[in-house]
């Protein structure tokens, strides 16, 4: 053994390779430098907009900075070692057993460090679990794949923020700035992850028990986020997004989304496109107001069709911009960059004009409604659901025609 | 050149091998075994190449003499109760063919340990004629299977005996003789600790004596039988969920103690002093009004603080089944709790297929017995 170690020591030792192995090293320390500089990063969670972000940065950079000083002392002192006692030939110096002063001072030098690091650290866990001074507080629902936020007409919603009614959206979380909002996270199915990088750390989404998690941005704009836990086929297609609102433009939205619904006008393409959506996506996706001709509500029946139980609730569709997991957008690139883009002061109104049909993706959204599992991995064919008791995970094909398809569309657009 | 040590790996290797031509026949070109068996010989034959490369690492290549006369090249005879084993374990396999399935499996885990154990005991034998030497090669093939597995067993008897120890002893009892037992055995470890004279013979005989009363008192206690409020609770399905009105004895006396009842639950209800009301984690004060997400197994905690039996009672709409002939069958949704005693509780799961709003009625918490308590329930 020791002879082929010495082998190998020999031809590592040839100028050549230490060569190549330098230039590789530095290589990848470039390469990685420059992947943390990176421009367009929504989800860094060195750029935090809101408190709770900030709490968790601010003990994140002091302990990333010792962590690096001790890391380089480390690399240094054994990269001195490797060069300064390689093997020369030189004979085996005198091996000598403990030496306790050293032992002492080098455990209670990392147990000072890791103490220093403790205190702050224990102080912000309890600091980000507090729900004592919550200001609104809204139910997160994750199931595959996609969430669902619903605001319960309750406690101070009801009584400081107009929500008189529950409202039901999905895919994008609309808060006011500024506000101590408290998620209760949940899952109809598998475990999920919430996070929004920007606004929080994550917290897992489990069936059965309800886990908290603050949320509060310090000025308006987009902040986007990912499901964090695997949960199957399209998790990476799990997204979302926390929308905030100043208060004056989250009133509105408040109030927008409890607008009674507005039936198309007769005779129009969206009134088609409404027969067609009661025909066809009415038994997964509830519309609230939707109504049948003799005026009896139709309400949906998710929990018969999907294995989750649940569909988005499209009553207020075009008010969001992305959709089917945060995954594409409602907009058209312009628009969207119009709206993600815009300075805080004129965020919110650009918002709170939703999808209009001139700013819609059509081809994104067409192509969800021709195909959705085509577009994002579902279990969604009917012939093989024989393990879920045909019950789908995700959308399935509907085979829709190119006609319909515009109806569709002509009605969803109104649905803001 | 094919060394004493490197014949095991070789071997194994070439089972593995041939295995994988057979998996891979027998389950119609299934790659994932076969891949995984051909795995295990591409390694078992590396080592075994290593093994002969270095001569078991006690041999110079280059040293020719040696090869006859080095201990490795030695032949020792063996003595085993791996025979006696082997046959006690076929056996078994014979028995549970007839009785159990139960039987004929440990009987087959059994026979198959004790082939393999012979297998390696004699290829130990053989290793050399130092007996020493051959009972630590031995020693590193098996060790780190038999004392994990052998590790495992011995607490899995340990845990055994106590869970049926402490099924059959009252509520009450159970923390009690806890807290004795675990005095003594602190009380014992500390002893033996201090008093440097004992001897490892007297401590191993004490450790069998407690293992073979802890056991004892193990079997007997489960031929005996769970306590009395298990056995009515697990014949009256008590953990199943039942139709409101059905009637069941027991309930969880203390649901709110065990922490998985008690954390992260989606609501807790509480009757105290007639009053009906909710709590929920992120709204401060007690409620009258919940929101519940539809279609959501959702964890609800009942506290019955009153005097008497109550139970609670979520409504929430009901289905028109029509029977034909104008005939419709109206059935209510409800989904309740048992009877509570006072200072009870109980969790149970609530399912809401619809909207509040599909329904003329308002979906509410409602306590028995008790007229005007009620907690209003929204649905999105
Ligand atoms: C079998 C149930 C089912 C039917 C029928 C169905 N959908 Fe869906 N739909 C879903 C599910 C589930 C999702 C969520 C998929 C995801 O994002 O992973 C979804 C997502 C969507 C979304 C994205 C919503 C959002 O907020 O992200 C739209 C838009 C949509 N469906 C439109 C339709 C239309 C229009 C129809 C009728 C032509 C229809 N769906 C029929 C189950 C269904
Ligand atoms: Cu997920």
């Amino acid at each position: 053994m020791k002879k082929m170690m010495n082998q190998l020591g020999e031809s590592m030792k040839t100028a050549r390779r230490w060569q190549n192995a330098s230039k590789a090293a530095i290589a990848v320390s470039a390469l990685s430098f420059l992947a943390s500089c990176a421009k367009d990063a929504p989800q860094d969670t060195w750029q935090p907009a809101g408190p709770n972000a900030e709490r968790i940065d601010n003990l994140q950079r002091p302990v990333f900075y010792v962590a690096g000083i001790v890391g380089v002392i480390v690399f240094a002192a054994v990269a001195w070692v490797i060069f300064r006692y390689r093997d020369r030939g030189q004979a085996i110096p005198e091996q000598t057993h403990g030496k306790p002063a050293l032992e002492i001072v080098l455990t209670v030098i990392p147990v000072l460090i890791l103490l220093g690091v403790a205190i702050p650290t224990a102080g912000t866990i309890f600091k980000l679990a507090k729900t004592s001074d919550t200001e609104m507080t809204i139910n997160v629902t994750g199931q595959q794949w996609w969430w669902e936020y619903d605001y319960p007409a309750a406690g101070s919603n009801a009584e400081q923020y107009g929500i008189t009614a529950p409202i039901v959206t999905s895919g994008q979380l609309v808060i006011p700035e500024n506000t101590k909002v408290l998620l209760r996270v949940t899952s109809r199915d598998v475990i999920h992850s919430y996070w929004i990088p920007k606004l929080n750390g994550k917290k897992d989404s489990v069936p059965g028990r309800v886990h908290l998690l603050r949320m509060e941005g310090s000025k308006p704009g987009i902040y986007a986020g990912q499901c964090t836990e695997f949960c199957g086929l399209s998790h990476a297609y799990m997204r979302m997004e926390a929308v905030v609102l100043s208060r004056a433009d989250y009133d509105k939205w408040v109030a927008n989304q409890l607008e009674p619904y507005k039936a198309p006008e007769a005779g129009t393409e969206a009134a088609a496109g409404e027969a067609l959506f009661i025909q066809q996506c009415s038994r997964c996706h509830q519309v609230n107001g939707l109504a049948n001709p003799d005026g009896s509500l139709i309400i949906s029946a998710p929990d018969q069709y999907l294995v989750s139980g649940a569909a988005p609730n499209l009553t207020n569709l075009m008010t969001r911009n992305t959709f089917a997991g945060a995954s594409w957008d409602l907009l058209t690139p312009e628009c969207r960059d119009n709206v993600w883009n815009a300075s805080s002061a004129y965020f919110g109104e650009r918002y709170l004009d939703g999808v209009s049909a001139d700013c819609l993706n059509q081809k994104d959204l067409r192509e969800w409604l021709r195909n959705a599992p085509a577009k994002k991995p579902m279990y969604a064919d009917p012939t093989k659901l024989t393990t879920t008791g045909g019950k789908y995970r995700g959308m399935p094909a509907l085979g829709l025609t190119e006609d319909q398809i515009n109806t569709i569309i002509a009605y969803l657009l109104e649905r803001k | 050149m094919i060394t004493t040590s490197s014949k095991l790996f070789y071997g194994l290797g070439a089972v593995s091998v041939t295995a994988a031509i057979v998996w891979t026949i027998a389950n119609d070109g299934g790659a994932l075994g076969a891949v995984a068996l051909v795995f295990i010989g591409i390694a078992s034959i590396f080592l075994g190449a290593i093994a002969s490369y270095v001569r078991d690492g006690h041999v110079l290549s280059t040293d020719t003499a040696q090869h006859d006369s080095a201990p490795a090249a030695q032949r020792g005879p063996g003595r085993s109760w791996f025979p006696l084993g082997t046959a006690l374990s076929l056996g078994m396999v014979v028995v549970g063919l007839v009785t159990s399935p139960g039987i004929f499996k440990v009987g087959i885990a059994l026979l198959l340990a004790m082939l393999g154990e012979w297998l390696i005991q004699n290829w130990s034998d053989r290793a050399s004629a130092d007996a020493g030497y051959n009972e630590r090669v031995r020693g590193w093939v098996v060790h780190p299977l038999e004392i994990p597995i052998g590790g495992a067993l011995l607490l899995g008897a340990i845990v055994l005996s106590f869970s049926r120890i402490f099924l059959a002893l009252s509520a009450e009892a159970g923390p009690i003789v806890f807290a004795i037992l675990g005095a003594l055995v602190l009380f014992f470890g500390s002893v033996l600790s201090i008093r440097r004279g004992v001897s490892r013979g007297v401590v191993g005989a004490l450790c069998g004596i407690v293992l073979v009363a802890l056991s004892g008192v193990g079997i007997a206690t489960a031929l005996s039988g769970e306590r009395q409020e298990l056995t009515v609770a697990s014949a009256e399905d008590h953990y199943a969920v039942h139709p409101c009105g059905e009637e069941a004895e027991e309930y969880d006396g203390s649901a709110g103690r065990a922490v998985s009842a008690k954390s992260s639950v989606a609501a807790t209800v509480t009757l105290k002093d007639g009053v009906l009301y909710a709590e929920m984690d992120g709204f401060s004060g007690p409620l009258s009004s919940i929101t519940l997400q539809r279609s959501l197994n959702a964890d609800i905690l009942f506290q019955n603080e009153d005097a008497g039996m109550h139970r609670m009672i979520v409504t929430y709409g009901k289905t028109v089944e029509d029977l034909g002939g104008g005939v419709k069958k109206e059935t209510v949704l409800q989904t309740c709790t048992a009877m509570i005693g006072q200072g009870g509780a109980q969790q149970i799961v609530v399912r809401i297929p619809k909207p509040s709003f599909a329904s003329d009625v308002p979906y509410t918490i409602t306590a028995s017995g008790i007229e005007g308590a009620s907690i209003e329930v929204m649905v999105p």
